[in-house]
């Protein structure tokens, strides 16, 4: 009888049930989909990492015998290492202008695919048994570029130009997010791809016989606590032959950023849904309050009938539990729906073989089971009420409701200056300080949403401005293989197309204080140097002095020092000379730990007169192609790139992503606001029958009757709004807190315009309400209120 | 809007009908039903509970439309009205009283009665309105604060300061004891005589209908007699 009961409470209730529903859908649909999709990439990236012998650790050196690989391999705690080349060279496309960075890398001619870092083919057959000349392309460069196998592709090598033929196209473990290094912010395929060319013509050609300039390697299952203590005897095996740089996997750039989107989806996945349902509690908390207190003559006749507490109170959870499963149900589907999105955009940065694509059945049942529990809680607090009051007490109506003052009264000026409309809103507001705070808490939570992710949005571009425009000043740089003298500056002014140039060098080092060490590159820069300016985070210029380093701040905080204390510098080249180098300065840095210095300085701290290894260039637009041509031909160069090509590049990548993910954050935000909101007003509306009425009948339109209640939901709008900036503003740096490491730092940037933004959000939420609000209260039947007995 | 001068009646009702079609029953809650109000009358409507009274009330207020017939304000067709000229119509025309007062309560007596000033051109100050019905002192007193007599005069004030032509009054002192009844009926009798408002109560309580200048009864949804009233009583000689 009382789940006939349920069913038609459930049934009348429907509407403002709907917005309840709404908001637990969106939790429990988030969590389903983060949760699926962390899992997929998780299973994805594991599958990945074993079927392919993902390394554990890389050695760059400048050159080594392969003796030492097997010198390593003797090592207590590792299981396999080998030895290969990478060279980075310019690649010349015919249909492209531009030089093109390709980083060849030396594969085994069969049985590529078992290798550490083994390469996965997507397309094509793989090495000829006869032909040296093949090369197997990552794929997402081949598919920017529409080459296919059997296409050519021309190099420059050890300044002679080769001809290759495609062969295939390939992923691999080490490029599941395809960036060159830890600078990159985001995949740019089109300016970036690998080469896999057959180590035996890749150790002629590049003049590496029975040599290697990497070293890869994977320990001992167990052995990961050890791994950074394996690493620091592997460099001193090394040391003879040039370290630049050895890194353990959880420094591996590809590694890394999907570390932390595998990690950030996981914190999500609960954030997400516990706001949601948390509010949807709330939410669900006045409407069974609200419910429970109108069927107050029907809960105490039950209970005169003899029904017992319990039954009464089960009868009230099983409400809350229907819409908690509802919202579960609802959720589920949201969710994988939002899942299989999500995917289709993870496939466009992140390249597996194959994603372990899967519903996730226990996630589906968490996301109902989580909901129902909330659901019932919220429930909870309503249904307890009634349950204190002795049945004939309960089975009188409420008392009506008491007028009275309230505190806003007392600032008589402004009071008066109101309207009665405005006047019955405040009161309305205030009389009722649970049903506010929700609303308020609600509208508080959706607007920090839209805030923080627009904040994040202003500061993505932000940093780009920053690096792109404001720190990189020039319009081409190129990267030279060994070092240059002046001569070759003067030939880089000569280029066509080119207005100015400036020296760059960069010497790979460690940097020491005490116990505490970096493996950084110092940037050299000329005395009257204007295409790279360091500056702060607020853009003014840092000075670079004649002597001492200019370091980035989060590399002085890493190293513990600050301006003025010595430190010891010891390069990664020539002599490796240690010297005492003194801290002139610290400037900001978003990306990568950068560390400045002064050329001739830098260059006499390893030992040289005036040294430069790589050019930046001013550029006349109109020349673009000529220099390219020239650029081309350039036996030394090694990396060339156009500052705005890869700006747009990163654009294009970043913008596609961020837009998906503040479109589902208004949508959901939109939820909450809208859910909470809607609840609210259908109960005043409910609870305001006989006033709604009383005014129609004195010939107030619905219009204005629906004015009182767009008056109740702004003000409760305006003070969730007043609460989100500070909320948002506390979360955002949260969040860049947690953001904050070595190889990235968020810049926070919080413009009026976002306020402005949020707001206007936030407003457009609330007049969608106010449309639905009008409707109910033009739909209410006033002459049946007028009879509502007292 | 029509305007009503004292040849033509304020009020006609030709052959109204309103049929409530109640799932698959149909009640005819006002049957065929002629009715002529002139300007300055106190009429009071007498029937027992369902004999469609109400129903009556509501089709004059312009709350409700007639199935059949038509009700006339004026030379105004109501009928032929669309919603918000029906608004407007109340909004303009008429002054309303509730069994259960409907003061809003979460607004002090004189914002009650500003709910209903401000929504017309040239009302009463809502100040000016509670001094008509003794109230002036209690102006800033929340519905809670009042007793019901002062309640329902805050209704009276309320429908005053529209400056009505009509006043429709539904069971007036219908939640009130004697005492406070004929207080309240005292204050619609002088408005009546003192200011010429046209007023219809409608009630169950024949005790009520001898102030009136007419008395219409009504059965079953028929009206069954209408008398004129040639000695009303002053309110104060009201029992029950």
């Amino acid at each position: 009888m009382l789940a006939r009961k349920t069913r038609r409470d459930l049934r009348r209730n429907a509407g403002i049930l709907l917005g309840v529903v709404a908001i637990i859908a969106v939790g429990a649909g988030s969590m389903v989909a983060l949760g699926t999709a962390q899992r997929i990439l998780e299973a994805s990236q594991q599958a990945y990492y074993r079927d392919y012998r993902f390394a554990d650790f890389w050695v760059d050196l400048k050159k080594a015998p392969l003796t030492v690989v097997d010198q390593i391999a003797r090592l207590p705690g590792v299981a396999r290492v080998e030895g290969r080349v990478v060279y980075d060279v310019i690649l010349d496309l015919p249909d492209v202008d531009q030089p093109l960075i390709g980083r060849l890398m030396s594969a085994p001619q069969t049985h590529f695919r078992d290798t550490i870092n083994g390469v996965c083919l997507v397309r094509g057959s793989g090495f000829s048994a006869d032909r040296t000349n093949e090369v197997i392309l990552s794929d997402t460069f081949a598919r920017a570029h529409d080459l296919q196998p059997g296409d050519r592709i021309a190099l420059i090598l050890n300044r002679k130009r080769e001809s290759f033929v495609i062969v295939g196209t390939a992923i691999s473990p080490e490029y599941v997010y395809m960036v060159r290094g830890d600078g990159d912010l985001a995949p740019d395929p089109e300016h970036f791809g690998i080469l896999y060319i057959r180590a035996d013509y890749a150790r002629d050609v590049l003049n590496f016989q029975d040599a290697c300039n990497q070293i890869v390697g994977r320990i001992v299952p167990g052995e990961e606590p050890r791994l950074e203590a394996l690493l620091d005897r592997i460099e001193r095996l090394c040391a003879p032959y040039g370290v630049f740089a050895a890194r353990p996997r959880a420094r591996q750039a590809s590694h890394r950023f999907l570390s932390d989107e595998i990690r950030s989806l996981g914190v999500t996945a609960v954030v997400m849904p516990a706001i949601f349902l948390g509010v949807a509690a709330l939410v669900l908390n006045v409407l069974m309050g609200r419910v429970t207190q109108r069927q107050r003559t029907v809960i105490g006749t039950l209970k005169a009938l003899g029904y017992s507490n319990r039954q009464v109170l089960r009868h009230f959870l099983l409400f809350g539990l229907w819409v908690g499963l509802a919202g579960g149900v609802a959720g589920g589907v949201i969710g994988l729906l939002l899942a299989s999105g999500m995917m289709s955009i993870y496939r466009t940065f992140f390249q597996f073989p194959r994603y372990v694509t899967h519903v996730y059945p226990d996630l589906l049942l968490f996301g109902v089971a989580v909901s129902a529990t909330f659901a019932v809680l919220g429930a909870l607090k309503g249904a307890w009420r009634v349950l204190e009051l002795q049945p004939a007490e309960a089975m009188r109506p409420q008392p009506p409701e008491r007028g009275g003052a309230i505190y806003l009264e007392r600032v008589r000026g402004l009071w008066q200056r109101l309207s009665f409309r405005s006047h019955m809103a405040l009161r309305a507001t205030m009389r009722h300080p649970g049903r506010t705070a929700t609303g308020v808490i609600a509208m508080a939570l959706s607007a920090a949403m839209i805030y923080l992710t627009l904040v994040f949005y202003d500061s993505t571009y932000y940093l780009l401005d920053y690096q792109f425009d404001a720190v990189a000043r020039s319009d081409a740089d190129i990267g030279m293989r060994d070092d240059a003298s002046r001569a070759a500056l003067r030939e880089a002014e000569r280029l066509p197309g080119v207005d100015a140039a400036e020296p760059v060098l960069g010497v790979a080092c460690h940097l020491r204080h005490g116990w505490r060490e970096r493996r950084v590159v110092v940037t050299g820069l000329a005395a009257d140097h204007r295409l790279t300016i360091p500056r702060n985070a607020d853009l003014t210029p840092v000075v670079i002095p004649p002597e001492g380093l200019v370091l980035t701040r989060k590399l002085a905080e890493l190293l513990g020092v600050g301006p003025g204390d010595e430190l010891t510098f010891t390069p990664v080249r020539g002599r490796r000379e240690t010297r005492r180098v003194r801290v002139a300065a610290t400037v900001d840095s978003f990306l990568g730990l950068t560390c400045y210095a002064d050329e001739r300085y830098l260059s006499g701290l390893v030992g040289e007169a005036l040294a430069m290894n790589g050019v930046q260039l001013a550029v006349n637009p109109a020349k673009r192609t000529a220099l390219f041509r020239a650029v081309k031909e350039l036996p030394n160069a090694q990396g060339f790139s156009m500052q705005q090509d890869a700006r747009h590049g990163i654009e294009k990548t970043l913008t596609q992503s961020m837009a998906a993910s503040l479109g589902i954050t208004i949508l959901f935000a939109a939820v909450i606001a809208f859910g909470s909101m809607l609840n609210n007003s259908l109960i005043e509306i409910g609870d305001r029958l006989r006033e709604i009425s009383t005014m129609r009948v004195l010939g107030y339109a619905s219009r204005e009757v629906a004015g009182i209640f767009l008056r109740q939901n702004v003000i409760i709008a305006a003070a969730g709004l007043a609460l989100s900036f500070p909320l948002g503003y506390v979360l955002a740096r949260i969040v860049a807190h947690a953001y904050d490491t070595e190889l990235f730092r968020m810049p926070l940037v919080f413009r009026p315009w976002t306020a402005l933004t949020t707001a206007g959000l936030a407003l457009s939420f609330v007049l969608v309400a106010q449309v639905l609000v009008y409707r109910a209260v033009a739909r209410t039947d006033w002459l049946e209120g007028l009879k509502v007995k007292e | 809007m029509g305007q009503a001068t004292d040849n033509t009646p304020l009020i006609r009702i030709e052959h109204a009908g309103r049929v409530f079609r109640m799932g698959e029953v149909e009640v005819a809650a006002v049957a065929d039903a002629d009715l002529s109000i002139a300007p300055g009358e106190l009429i009071v409507v007498l029937g027992p509970s369902g004999s469609g009274k109400s129903t009556l009330l509501n089709l004059i207020g312009a709350m409700d439309r007639p199935t059949s017939g038509r009700v006339l304000y004026g030379n105004l067709d109501l009928t032929a009205q669309s919603e918000p000229a029906l608004t407007d119509f109340r909004r303009r025309k008429l002054g309303f009283i509730f069994q259960f007062y409907n003061l809003v309560p979460t607004l002090t007596a004189r914002e009650n009665v500003q709910v209903a000033s401000e929504l017309v051109r040239g009302a009463l100050d809502p100040l000016e309105a509670l001094g008509l019905v003794g109230l002036a002192d209690r102006a800033e007193h929340f519905p809670a604060q009042l007793s019901g007599g002062e309640q329902q005069r805050v209704a009276i004030a309320r429908a005053l300061a529209k400056k009505p032509e009509l006043l429709l009054a539904d069971e007036p002192t219908g939640a009130l004891d004697l005492e406070m009844a004929r207080e309240v009926l005292g204050l619609i009798q002088r408005l009546n005589r003192e200011r010429g408002l046209t007023t219809l109560i409608i009630t169950h309580n024949p005790a009520i209908a001898r102030i009136a200048s007419r008395i219409i009864r009504i059965v079953s949804g028929h009206i069954a007699e209408s008398r004129v009233n040639d000695q009303p009583i002053a309110a104060h000689d009201v029992s029950w």
